[in-house]
């Protein structure tokens, strides 16, 4: 599915609001995966949740790949989920490529205490000047990003 | 025992884990490349542009908005004693500099943490390749920040 896709975007988005809203009600703690990932090793006592918040989100992804195929990418019916390769006047290869995104986006969200759910979802959501301030910047810089490198 | 080991609480969590991940496939933001089409901007002009991400987030944010709303309308959540509402308020040089990092690292690939991990359901070539790297940049951040919550709260307050 390459265009625009508003009713599932919507109804996805609700889902995810609906989950950081079970969280923050239920347990007092933000949705924020960078948050939730990041802080698995000892001696962080909150292990237990945490580990059980990841499993489950592959799992909802999986599972409801089954009951509604063929959205996009995943699943039965669907296409197969591919990473994005490097532009290829770069000559850089894709393992390294990816190794370099994934690098930045750990240390990123490490220092920057947050990501797309942490700050884009609840930080807005709190009206936390924090948020606004990484979320400006990282949208703009993703989008320079793409635009300078021409991946898409 | 502790609250955040009784089953209320680890059953939230697994409610919320779960929902969030059928969210991600729903709204097929688990696809880098329908997220790097968002990202995309100069395709405005020709109409190539897909603005489902925007359709994705802005919901999201409305939810959790009325969540927290109700939130501090309740002395403390149903399955804990606090809120852990973020205690940083000052805008300070490693907030912005890692939204800048972020920023190259999400352009670069069309996937941030949570798609990240999702994506394990679908196993996409290279993929152990950018979950152990996210691990590796964020446990080297660890080490960057002013370790321990004084000291970063005296950067960040």
């Amino acid at each position: 599915m390459d265009a625009f896709s508003p009713i599932p975007a919507l109804a996805g988005g609700l889902l995810i609001g609906l989950a950081s809203a079970i969280l923050w009600l239920g347990n007092g703690r933000i949705v924020g995966i960078s948050g939730i990932f990041g802080q698995l090793l000892p001696p962080a006592r909150t292990i237990v949740w945490r580990v059980i918040f990841l499993v489950a989100l592959v799992l909802g992804a999986l599972v409801t790949a089954y009951i509604i195929p063929g959205l996009g990418v995943g699943g039965p019916g669907g296409e197969p989920a591919q990473l994005a390769l490097p532009p290829p006047s770069l000559g850089i290869g894709a393992p390294v490529w990816i190794a370099i995104a994934g690098l930045l986006t750990g240390f990123g969200t490490k220092i920057g205490n947050g990501c797309t759910s942490g700050h884009g979802v609840c930080g807005i959501a709190r009206l936390s000047k924090r948020s606004f301030a990484a979320v400006g910047i990282f949208f703009s810089v993703a989008i320079i990003t793409v635009t300078i490198t021409g991946i898409v | 025992m502790s609250r955040a080991l009784r089953l209320p609480y680890l059953l939230t969590a697994a409610l919320s884990g779960f929902l969030f991940g059928a969210g991600l496939y729903v709204s097929q933001m688990v696809d880098p490349q329908k997220v790097l089409r968002f990202l995309d901007v100069t395709a405005i002009p020709t109409g190539g542009w897909d603005p489902s991400l925007a359709f994705v987030i802005v919901p999201a944010i409305v939810v959790m908005f009325v969540a927290v709303r109700i939130g501090r309308r309740q002395p403390e959540p149903l399955f804990d004693t606090d809120f852990n509402e973020p205690e940083f308020k000052r805008i300070d040089a490693p907030l912005v500099v890692g939204a800048v990092l972020f920023g190259i690292g999400w352009g670069m690939s069309g996937i941030c943490p949570g798609p990240a991990i999702s994506l394990i359901a679908f196993w996409p070539d290279h993929l152990p390749i950018f979950l152990i790297a996210l691990f590796v940049g964020s446990y080297a951040g660890a080490f960057v920040i002013p370790s321990g919550r004084e000291e970063r709260l005296a950067v960040a307050r």
